[in-house]
């Protein structure tokens, strides 16, 4: 298995892919998962120059998230597994 | 053979479902809100096989999963079987999300038709998907739509008429066997996108894209930020006070003096007179708000539908988090400098309730354009050449009783309800200004509807104490801005409530302003004029009352309201002074000029305030109970209740501030300042029990939630 990293983490122009949540029952990752954040689902940073809140591409739509929030959303980097 | 009624539109945000609703329904809408809650409720009907169907666009939702009060009535509406058919409008430039939705409705009916909409500009994002192999995988009629072409949605209603024959049975149980979690969904979604969606070209340079990394652009952000900012402010605030005067002026002419001089024309009884001008003088109160409540939603409208709003959102967050709030509740609180009451309607452009509430319950504490005459006459009276760094601590007082009411709120009242950021940023496109307008126009009406009626009522009931006098057994009529009404005379008698704060008893005009500051805070210095030159000569008063009450000059009155239109453009446009802080300065007369006070107004104030009592004052007027076209706001949005709860908040932290101010600087009583220090432990204390009380409620009421997200 792949080292996971949290969404907070990610750098940009790298492919990555949904790994789960820190607390999978929290309302927060309920609220995300509705949202597609699914595990397996392809996420990368968007190409935008502000970092805090961050915003990434998923599912063809761009989210902004609170750097500090995306911490609680594990990622795994694409092609290392 | 289906017989449909009733329709429904459901969607997610931004899904162009009430792009749809308006095309369709055309002029014939109505706003109200859904049963027991605040959420917007937009009714309209069309035709549909030469008969009339009622249609209602559903809130903006991604799931219907009780989570958020949108999320509730949607769902509710959906399961109750009320509407005979959902049209479910699918942005296609979104499907994947869009799509969630879709999977959600198909558990709870059958009925469904999928609008599939922006798929012309789907196709120029570079999405091109296979429509008749989506309705195939859906298992549910697929139209495309492009909601903003009315030759498009013409033809899609005659599709939808030809779908309607070949819909299922309407089988309330027929999935519920089927119910997925949200992994299964998405997977089932997944394979569904693989199948149907077609990427013809990179989607990475499009144009959405390409203004993002401008205005998200690190140094670029806060400067495009803040020019935004202050256009909706220009826009909402200085634009909206253009009219002001002309509402004002106009709504007196017609609702106040036509209808007086008519009365007495005709000899009406005085107490007739009085009563129909006071329902008058509520018309009024609310005309003088349709201007700054319409282009605040007009401003607000353009912002959401350029897509610039998200943006906003995401740009504010940053320093807007640190006070427990979205970055989108920075918008409501730089209107409520000019304005409260459309700041606390801006309030709603965000999602959680919790949000919202705290938003509202803290815009209040921005000083409104309402409240500087009152600080600007005051400080000129007695801070002299400080007047302007004493007026700029009011403000920063107020700034810091909001940030101190959301610290007090997010541990009490809406103690753990989950605050998080989570902000998606749809595509840009220009805003469309037959949209915009309109549903400028349909807020601003249910503004008036909802909020306007209990404002009538209340300022009525506040004009016949002002207005009524009873003096020796005979009651007489008015007496307005005078000692001898039923106001004045409350007012007297509460006074010792004021003497913590440093108002002595023989000021007792100051706590009656405190009373006609109901009507709007700037009646503050028209009342203390008055009673102050009332007290000084006393008979005089009579007079100037019933200067007011002089042959009625309609000509005159239509003039000066164009008039005021005219330099009202000119100063908007002259001068970047929006606040209107231009108003303070030491020259005594200047001021009073401007405000309309007599000259001899600063000697009253001098000799009945002290430095620190009168900044106490004006500290209490910051924060007291708001004018009741805010109240009416605040009910509308939030319902009686919560703006019951936020009345009694700030009146009490008004006190319990303003006395402790007064004590620590002035006063010197040990047991004056322990009290307000206890106060204000006990306002903590009380919207703990409120918080635990509705913790308990909802309890009781809600289902614990299911987790259902176990991969």
């Amino acid at each position: 298995m792949a080292s996971t990293k949290n969404l907070a983490e990610i750098s940009k122009g790298k492919s990555y892919e949904v790994a789960g949540f820190t607390s999978e029952t929290s309302d927060y990752a309920e609220k995300l998962y509705k949202m597609g954040f699914v595990k397996g689902t392809p996420v990368e940073l968007a190409p935008v120059k502000i970092s805090d809140p961050m915003v990434v591409q998923i599912r063809g739509s761009r989210i902004a998230l609170r750097k500090k929030e995306a911490q609680e959303i594990l990622v795994r980097e694409v092609g290392d597994a | 053979m289906h017989k449909i009624e009733r329709i429904a539109i459901a969607g997610v945000p931004n899904s162009g479902k009430t792009t749809l609703f308006n095309s369709l329904t055309g002029a014939r809408q109505k706003v109200g809100n859904w049963p027991g809650v605040t959420v917007e409720k937009i009714e309209g009907s069309f035709p549909l096989k030469n008969t009339r169907v009622e249609l209602v666009d559903l809130p903006g939702t991604y799931n219907l999963s009780p989570d958020t009060e949108d999320q509730k009535v949607a769902e509710r509406v959906i399961s109750s079987g009320e509407y005979d058919l959902i049209l479910n409008v699918v942005d296609a430039t979104n499907l994947s999300r869009n799509l969630y939705l879709t999977m959600d409705l198909k558990e709870r009916t059958n009925q469904i038709i999928v609008l599939l909409n922006m798929t012309d500009v789907a196709e120029k994002e570079g999405i091109k998907i296979d429509i008749d192999r989506l309705s195939h995988d859906l298992e549910v009629p697929v139209v495309p739509i492009v909601a903003v072409d009315k030759t498009s949605v013409k033809g899609a209603i005659e599709q939808i008429e030809s779908l309607i024959e070949g819909l299922p049975p309407h089988d309330s149980h027929v999935s519920k066997q089927e119910v997925m979690d949200t992994v299964k969904k998405y997977s089932h979604i997944d394979e569904i996108y693989g199948r149907v969606a077609r990427e013809i070209k990179d989607r990475s340079t499009n144009f959405t894209n390409r203004v993002d990394n401008v205005v998200m652009n690190r140094f670029a952000a806060i400067p495009i930020f803040l020019a935004s900012m202050f256009v909706t402010f220009w826009f909402a605030i200085g634009l909206g006070s253009v009219f002001i005067d002309f509402f004002d002026i106009i709504g007196g002419l017609l609702f106040v003096d036509i209808p007086s001089s008519l009365l007495n024309a005709v000899g009406s009884p005085e107490w007739l007179v009085v009563m129909v001008a006071g329902v008058g003088a509520g018309v009024q109160t609310v005309a003088t708000f349709v201007p700054v409540v319409f282009f605040m939603f007009l401003a607000l409208g353009i912002l959401e539908d350029l897509g610039y709003m998200a943006r906003a959102g995401v740009v504010a967050d940053r320093f807007m988090r640190k006070i427990g709030l979205p970055g989108s509740a920075f918008i409501p609180m730089i209107v409520g400098f000019g304005c409260t009451v459309p700041a606390v309607m801006a309030a709603r452009t965000m999602s959680t309730k919790r949000d919202r509430f705290m938003t509202i319950f803290m815009a209040p504490f921005m000083s409104c354009g309402a409240r500087l005459p009152v600080y600007a006459l005051f400080c000129a009276a007695l801070f002299g050449a400080y007047s302007g760094l004493a007026v700029f601590l009011i403000y920063l007082a107020g700034l810091f009783m909001a940030i101190l009411t959301g610290y007090f709120l997010k541990n009490t009242l809406f103690k753990g309800t989950p605050s998080n950021f989570v902000m998606d940023l749809p595509l840009y496109h220009a805003p469309r200004a037959g949209a915009v307008l309109k549903s400028a126009w349909l807020r601003l009406r249910s503004f008036i509807k909802r909020a306007g009626t209990i404002v009538v009522a209340a300022v009525f009931v506040l004009s016949m104490l002002n207005s009524i006098g009873y003096e020796g057994g005979k009651i007489s009529f008015g007496n307005e801005d005078s000692q001898s009404s039923v106001l004045a005379y409350a007012g007297k008698s509460i006074g010792p409530i004021f003497k913590p704060i440093g108002i002595t008893e023989e000021n007792w005009p100051a706590s009656v302003a405190l009373f006609t500051g109901l009507f709007a805070k700037e009646a503050i210095v028209g009342t203390v004029n008055a009673l102050y030159a009332a007290n000084d000569m006393t008979g005089a008063t009579e007079a100037g009352a019933k200067e007011e009450a002089g042959a009625l000059d309609v000509g005159g009155a239509i003039t000066e309201a164009f008039t005021t239109v005219g330099e009202g453009f000119v100063g908007v446009i002259s001068s970047f002074d929006l606040l209107g802080l231009g108003l303070i300065s030491e020259d005594q007369a200047t001021i009073s000029e401007e405000i309309g006070a007599d000259g001899s107004v600063y000697q009253h104030i001098a000799a009945n305030f002290t430095v620190f009592s009168a900044f106490a004052y004006l500290l209490f007027v910051l924060m007291y109970f708001p004018c009741l076209a805010v109240i009416g706001a605040a009910r509308q949005e939030m319902g009686g209740y919560y703006a019951g709860v936020m009345v009694v908040y700030s009146t009490l932290l008004a006190w319990a501030v303003a006395t402790l101010f007064y004590q620590v600087a002035e006063g010197h009583s040990i047991f004056y300042i322990m009290l307000s220090l206890v106060m204000l432990l006990a306002i903590y204390g009380w919207l703990h029990l409120l918080g635990k009380k509705e913790k308990d409620e909802v309890a009781a009421v809600a289902p614990p939630p299911v987790i259902n997200n176990c991969a």
